[in-house]
């Protein structure tokens, strides 16, 4: 069976507009935003819809049921269990995650349920190469096949195994094999977060990512993500900008800015004006390379006074969009944050971080912070519009993150490695009395005794306790997970 | 990456090599007796292999690459082989946008083509060559397949490296064929001289190490009698780390049950320490393998080894006589890893593989070549294969303006 492509050309496209739609309805100023700039008034001819700068991969996953020639007897899940209603039950979860996620699916019409039938299926994988495989278990005597396709099917696994289809000793290997992910459950919203991680996968893959600093113009790509990186000389920002008028759009953006904000410190109206100047030279950029994405040496061009504003009002903006701008030219904490926005549908913010020797915290700070932390088509955190602190130029923002709640912190140290804690937040820092960045966010780590060992730098702060999902999807794509120490590991000297 | 009767979509150019395809001066070429015939030894044009924005390296007239840490030739060789074979060298385009280098040349019933196209991958690029090798006569034929390198090379199990520096990714799933010395390093692992700091007397092994960066295992062979039973000494000094829980060590010596150790949990900073094995050759191959690997969870995976050795059978050594340099006059072999008294198991220099061809048949390997500025990535530790290599190539010159 194969789901219809509800657009021309791309199923997934489809499903990339009503994110971002929806993500712009329920966003106030980037609604506005969208509104005012693409419809009340005349676009201008250069006008770049944002829409179309977050990655839509094709993304194609074969699936099947897996189960043993009936009448069951005996053997579980059992004669008494309703296969044809569980299988059609589960027929239709799968046609509608995959209609959600923009995925293309190839299901078999029919259960598998011989050796032949199987090896057909098996085949067939190996011919079509998709970028994941889905199977459903409806006997426990199916796992020899869920085995051989973790080993033979050359593409990500995902395994759906009901309650009353497994033992722990059907799950227990399998379940911790790279480029497998098992779903022992009845909750199906784990089997379509591993068909989000699959399209996780393929936006990294679809991504290209601008990496502007230097004086270098190349392109390479990234080993196991599949990323491109187009390197292109720092001045291409600061030039492009020069010539980047303030009509309607950059005045509407900055405005709607402003208007959203709980507080307007230190950025006058023309900062703001400089500021969504940033965020429309960034869009004609990246669509001008064909790009998806920023990683800019953003401080050096501050040091060296080419821009009068650094660009971190107009990164939070795209982060709220989905759209993927880093600080710094810090490549790999641009994928950092590229991890939530695509797995996960939310934004963060990559922080520089601090110590809070008295209260044990992590404070997690930088001037950049997306406000759609709870999911882009949630509710935005509320934001006080200040300076860059460190420039004391432009517009930056103060995002305010909710005190209690749970947070991840990501960090891609290199494509094969991620370094990945969770922690309380805490409190938000103001500053003054507090100097450093303005979005200063208190975390109290979990597993981690001492804050002063919590691993990595720029690592990405995201809401929510995302544990499980990142791991399953380092699993699945052979990516090394690494911890902070949970004991200090430093010895005191003399 | 070693594959049969591959046919990859090639547009050939013509502009590189109009006019040397003829040309064949005897006095330009160079007879390479014992291994066989230097497939390229005449002046066809060279072709650059190059990616948008990446410094590029070329294939040479003789069918070379010729890279920033020196040149990667291509030889062939089989049974009556007598006469230097023509190549030709051109510019050719793989899937219609990827420029990349071929050479071609027949060794009696054996065609030769080498096709070079440099992959785009992070950061610096990686140029692919594949060989492939095709039986004409209708003969199966068996053929030795020689890379030649600079002699400063070492020949790791899947990686040859030049001063740390892996420069080749050798293909998996052939083995190599030529001779090994009686004892060596299989040189994965990347010699530190004077890395550790010992702060007790000790024997001067302690000085140095090897260190299977990014996790690659350290591993020793040493010749010995079928079935031999002797004594390993391994000997760890850890000097980068102070606190224990980071650097834990798995110790594999043949014929001898596994040992972890926490060097640092075990006799502390910068202090000397040895393990005892009573090991033999297990499977009677008549080599003793020593391996060391990072423990899977290990918070630093680079593995350290300071000193290796072997002792008769009969009476076991007492390690500290052994950690202090008393004992080496008594061991069969004493290894200062990555000190002076150290060696590769393989001569540098070359790679040698025997491959048989069935009639008619052909088979190719497919080698990743470090480019300017860049090396190879570890097999285990990379999803690159040269398909996808081939596809990402093509997707970038298929978007660069």
């Amino acid at each position: 069976m194969r789901t219809s492509h509800p657009c021309c050309g791309c199923l997934s496209r489809r499903h990339c507009l009503k994110i971002i739609s929806a993500t712009a309805a329920g966003l106030a100023f980037s609604g506005e935003l969208f509104s005012a700039s693409a419809k009340s008034r005349r676009p201008d001819s250069g006008f770049v819809d944002p829409k179309r700068l977050r990655p839509c991969p094709k993304v194609r996953l074969e699936a099947a049921i897996l189960q043993q020639p009936r009448p069951y007897w005996l053997g579980w899940p059992g004669k008494t269990y309703p296969l044809d209603q569980r299988q059609k039950e589960y027929r239709a979860l799968l046609g509608g995650s995959c209609q959600r996620l923009g995925i293309e699916l190839h299901e078999e019409g029919q259960p598998i349920e011989t050796d032949a039938e199987f090896a057909a299926f098996l085949k067939g994988v190996g011919e079509r190469k998709p970028d994941g495989v889905l199977v459903i278990l409806q006997h426990m005597n199916c796992w020899g096949w869920a085995n051989r396709l973790a080993s033979e099917a050359g593409a990500p696994l995902i395994v759906f195994a009901p309650i009353g289809t497994s033992f722990t000793g059907h799950v227990a290997g399998i379940s911790r094999q790279r480029g497998v992910h098992v779903v022992s459950s009845l909750e199906w919203q784990s089997v379509e977060e591993g068909l989000r991680m699959v399209r996780a996968k393929r936006m990294f893959e679809e991504t290209r990512v601008l990496w502007i600093q230097g004086n270098n113009r190349n392109e390479t790509v990234l080993d196991r993500l599949g990323t491109k990186v187009r390197a292109i000389p720092r001045n291409a920002f600061n030039e492009l900008f020069d010539q980047m008028p303030a009509n309607d759009e950059v005045k509407d953006v900055a405005s709607a800015f402003r208007k959203h904000a709980k507080r307007v410190v230190e950025p006058t109206w023309q900062d703001s004006l400089n500021s969504a100047r940033t965020y429309t030279t960034a869009k004609r950029l990246m669509t001008d390379e064909q790009a998806n994405a920023i990683s800019m040496d953003c401080l050096g061009m501050v040091s060296a006074k080419v821009l009068p504003t650094p660009p971190c009002g107009a990164w939070t903006l795209f982060q709220d969009m989905g759209v993927t701008c880093g600080c710094e030219a810090d490549l790999f904490g641009a994928l950092s944050l590229m991890l939530p926005s695509y797995l996960l549908d939310r934004c963060g913010y990559m922080n520089d971080p601090v110590p809070e020797t008295v209260k044990n915290l992590l404070v997690a700070a930088h001037c950049v912070s997306g406000t759609r932390i709870a999911g882009f088509n949630q509710k935005q955190a509320p934001y006080i519009l200040r300076s860059h602190s460190e420039s004391a130029l432009g517009v930056s923002v103060q995002v305010l993150w909710p005190v209690g709640e749970a947070v991840s912190l990501i960090r891609f140290q290199n494509p094969n490695e991620l370094i990945f804690d969770t922690g309380t937040v805490a409190g938000n820092i103001n500053t003054p009395p507090a100097g450093g960045c303005r979005t200063s966010v208190e975390i109290k780590m979990d597993n981690v005794e001492d804050c002063r060992d919590v691993l990595g730098f720029h690592q990405v702060v995201t809401l929510g306790n995302h544990r499980r999902m990142v791991e399953a999807f380092c699993q699945l794509y052979g990516i090394k997970v690494i911890h902070s120490p949970e004991h200090p590991t430093r010895p005191k000297t003399a | 990456m070693a594959k049969s009767h591959s046919h990859p979509e090639e547009k050939r150019s013509r502009a590189s090599l109009a006019g040397s395809r003829s040309q064949g001066p005897a006095g330009a070429r160079a007879c390479f007796c014992a291994l066989g015939l230097l497939v390229a030894l005449q002046g066809s044009s060279e072709v650059l292999l190059k990616s948008p924005g990446l410094a590029s390296s070329r294939m040479d007239g003789q069918g070379r690459l010729v890279e920033d840490w020196g040149a990667l030739s291509v030889m062939v060789g089989s049974a009556g082989a007598s006469v230097a074979p023509q190549v030709t060298v051109e510019s050719i385009k793989l899937d219609g946008v990827v420029p990349a280098a071929q050479a071609r040349s027949q060794q009696g019933g054996v065609a030769l083509t080498l096709t070079a196209f440099r992959a785009p991958t992070w950061p610096a690029g990686i140029d692919v060559l594949t060989v492939r090798l095709a039986e004409a006569a209708g003969q199966e034929a068996t053929v030795q397949l020689s890379l030649g390198l600079p002699e400063t090379t070492r020949l790791g199990l899947k990686t040859v490296s030049l001063g740390g520096r892996p420069v080749v990714g050798l293909p998996a799933g052939v083995e190599v064929s030529q001779a090994l010395r009686e004892w060596g390093s299989v040189d994965d692992a990347v010699a530190l001289p004077g890395w550790a700091r010992p702060a007790a007397p000790c024997d001067p092994a302690f000085q140095n190490i090897r260190a299977g960066m990014g996790g690659v295992p350290i591993l020793y062979r040493f010749k010995v009698e079928p079935k031999a039973k002797v004594n390993v000494v391994l000997g760890f000094c850890e000097s980068y780390w102070a606190q224990a829980g980071q650097r834990s060590l798995v110790c594999q010596v043949e014929g001898a049950p596994p040992q972890e150790i926490d060097p640092v949990a075990r006799w502390g900073q910068h202090q000397p320490g040895a393990l005892l094995f009573a090991a033999g050759d297990a499977n009677g191959d008549g080599m003793l393998e020593v391996a060391v690997l990072p423990k899977p969870d290990a918070a630093d995976q680079n593995p350290i080894l300071n000193a290796i050795w072997l002792f008769p059978a009969e009476t076991p050594p007492n390690l500290e006589q052994v950690v202090a340099g008393k004992l080496n006059a008594a061991a069969s072999r004493y290894v200062q890893v990555g000190g002076p008294n150290d060696q590769s198991l393989a001569a540098g220099g070359r790679v040698e593989y025997v491959l048989k061809l069935p009639a008619r048949g052909a088979q190719e390997l497919t080698f990743l070549v470090a480019c300017p500025g860049g090396s190879v990535p570890q097999p285990d530790q990379t999803t690159w294969t040269p398909e996808k290599l081939r596809q990402s190539a093509a997707a970038v010159w298929h978007d660069w303006r």
